[in-house]
């Protein structure tokens, strides 16, 4: 499947469960002319012929590569580490878990870890916390060292 | 200084900057604290623009059109150039802003008040079409990417019912979806994905960690779109509504029609910093237009200003130029002022930002992701958010393997919002007539504004796509 035909193909069914969705919005008596779904719909009407138009492109045209090359180990990684920080972070709290999250994705990055790359990451996280807490007074994830006190 | 740091940090917005500083405003004179939060937002319109041209990540949503070639002249070895460019074409747009705001204050707060919710409407419609020539060689893709972000921007709470839509039941959502998360997570988080993935990763030509001013003959080359930027930023910025983030696209879009280099945008063209970049902080200036002769805040930002008047004791209107001439005239004298000192700040602070974008890739890697989470977080101290945007940035992969461009998603994203609401807010004030659209003078001239850059844009598509045929290259 081309990279096209594929594009159209997930946009088809973007717009088919967003009209589905769209469709299931109760009406109101404070409604206009319009409703709360008229323009969601129009939407979904206008992405799915979209999708039909590329999709009929698609198919029409010769096989195309990608330029991009597709890792999804790698990135699946990547993204594994955002989620686990924003799971340990109310636990451990803001400078532990950042300097956690600098310090794997440094790992993630040059494949390895040395003592550098771990007193940077911990150096790093005190200095978002200063920047972040201490001067800009914007409260950050305390963890459970806050709680009791 | 403080401006310029408040608006290079994503997730912090130049209205955030401002609201911090208001309390450190209690115990000084009112016509200092006023120039202070000025002056902030007149950074933070610039500053927005340095993360956008070294990480890919906008700073505010105003510099979203800045990260198109602005990073694409850093991958060339030409981040000093673009970081030289963008503050030269901020100055220049700060300080015509400041005129048009010293002489016409008054007599343009009249164009402010022309501004029905038709003419609101028909302005994000003219916003919308800049998707047609964001949208490159693929028509069809920048629409479909266009329609994804006008869906984004239905989440949350109908604006005239007040019924829920899309929100699953989560209340985080109930206030929708900023568009600076968004746009965090198709560019930078994206960004990150899609460089993690690929092995032999593109690498930055390195450069020397200098910020270069524009020579004499970029002056020329950058002048009529420095001009263009400064005029649509006029007009948007004292519309109540309008702000940044809408201009700095029409002015990239009008800076390529006129220009002479049009391929060159998307790949690193000077004019596509200077006049999106040169709208930013016309706006940061313009926008006191409302706020100093009617009392009406046109964003968030000139709504943290106009609280900074209250405070003092000060009702902004037409009366204030009356009974306190003396703070109107020390406003004006120090965003001069503010426009200068964000210009040798500027420079000052290019140095160090461009040495921290020279370290090793994997660690600067995971600062820029370290960064991202913590400025996404700092929007409204929801992890939720964090989550939202790590989401938009596996949309922004995805859309980056299929080769879509990003900018029209933004643009519906920014848009969507001001587009419906006015829409149906006009309708209701119709009784559902839609000719209300044409009976406005101000809303007609803009649909067929809009109309003519669209059939435009297919037209160039058309012949664009003929060429490629012709040449044996697939469409």
């Amino acid at each position: 499947m081309n990279r096209d035909l594929a594009f159209g193909t997930a946009g088809a069914v973007v717009a088919a469960g967003y009209y589905w969705l769209a469709a299931s919005i109760p009406d109101s008596a404070l409604s206009d002319a319009v409703g709360p779904q008229g323009l969601p719909i129009a939407y979904a009407a206008v992405l799915l012929l979209l999708s039909l138009i590329l999709i009929a492109r698609a198919l029409r045209a010769r096989q195309q590569e990608s330029k991009m090359t597709f890792h999804v180990t790698r990135v699946a990684g990547m993204l594994a580490f955002g989620v686990a920080y924003i799971v340990v972070v109310p636990w451990l709290g803001y400078v532990p878990t950042l300097a956690g999250l600098i310090c794997v994705t440094t790992w993630h990055q040059s494949g390895v870890v040395t003592r550098a790359t771990v007193l940077v990451a911990v150096a790093g996280a005190i200095v978002f916390w200063l920047v972040f807490v201490a001067l800009l007074g914007i409260p950050q994830p305390p963890g459970i060292w806050a709680q009791g006190s | 200084m403080w401006g310029i740091l408040g608006g290079s940090l994503p997730g912090l917005s130049p209205s955030i900057a401002m609201a911090l500083l208001l309390p450190f405003t209690y115990g000084m004179d009112p016509t200092p604290a006023i120039v202070m939060l000025a002056a902030t937002y007149v950074g933070a319109e610039y500053g927005g623009s340095i993360p956008a041209i070294l990480i890919r990540t906008p700073g505010t949503n105003a510099a979203a059109a800045t990260v198109v070639d602005g990073y694409a002249m850093k991958l060339q070895g030409r981040a000093g150039e673009a970081l030289g460019i963008s503050l030269y074409s901020g100055l220049v747009g700060g300080l015509f802003g400041l005129g048009v705001v010293v002489l016409l204050a008054q007599p343009l707060s009249t164009v402010a008040l022309a501004f029905t919710p038709s003419a609101y409407f028909a302005l994000g419609v003219l916003g919308l079409t800049v998707i047609a020539s964001l949208a490159r060689e693929s028509l069809v893709k920048g629409l479909m990417a266009g329609a994804f972000g006008l869906m984004v921007s239905t989440v949350g709470t109908d604006p005239v019912t007040g019924l829920s839509r899309f929100t699953f039941g989560s209340p985080e959502l109930l206030s929708g979806i900023p568009p600076i998360l968004v746009m965090i997570g198709l560019f930078a988080i994206g960004e990150l994905l899609a460089q993690s993935g690929e092995r032999g990763v593109r690498h930055a030509v390195p450069e020397r960690p200098r910020i270069r001013f524009p020579g004499p003959a970029l002056w020329r080359r950058i002048a009529l779109p420095q001009m263009i930027g400064s005029i649509i930023g006029t007009f948007e910025g004292m519309i109540p509504g309008g702000g940044g983030a809408v201009s700095s696209f029409l002015a990239y879009n009008e800076a390529r029609r006129w220009s002479r280099h049009k391929e060159e945008f998307g790949h690193g063209s000077p004019e596509g910093i200077a006049a999106p970049e040169a709208a930013n902080n016309t706006v940061a200036c313009t926008a006191l237009v409302p706020i100093l002769s009617l009392g009406i805040p046109s964003s968030n930002s000139s709504a943290v200003l106009l609280g900074g008047f209250l405070l003092h004791g000060l009702i902004p209107g037409p009366m204030l130029f009356v009974s306190h001439s003396d703070v109107v005239t020390g406003l004006f004298a120090g965003l001069l002022a503010a426009n200068i000192a964000m210009v040798i700040v500027g420079y000052l602070m290019m140095g160090p930002c461009m040495w921290l974008v020279s370290r090793p890739r994997p660690y600067l890697t995971a600062f820029i992701y370290a960064l991202v989470v913590s400025g996404v977080y700092s929007i409204e101290t929801s992890l939720f958010h964090v989550g939202v945007a790590l989401a938009f940035g596996v949309v922004g992969y995805a859309l980056r393997y299929f080769e879509v461009p990003l900018l029209p998603m933004v643009l519906g994203v920014v848009l969507g919002f001001m587009v419906e609401s006015n829409y149906r807010r006009s309708l209701v004030l119709s009784g559902g007539d839609h000719l209300t659209f044409l009976q406005d003078r101000v809303s007609a001239g803009l649909l067929i504004a809009a109309a003519l850059i669209l059939l435009g844009s297919a037209a160039h598509h058309l012949v664009a796509a003929r060429k490629r045929r012709a040449a044996g290259v697939p469409t």
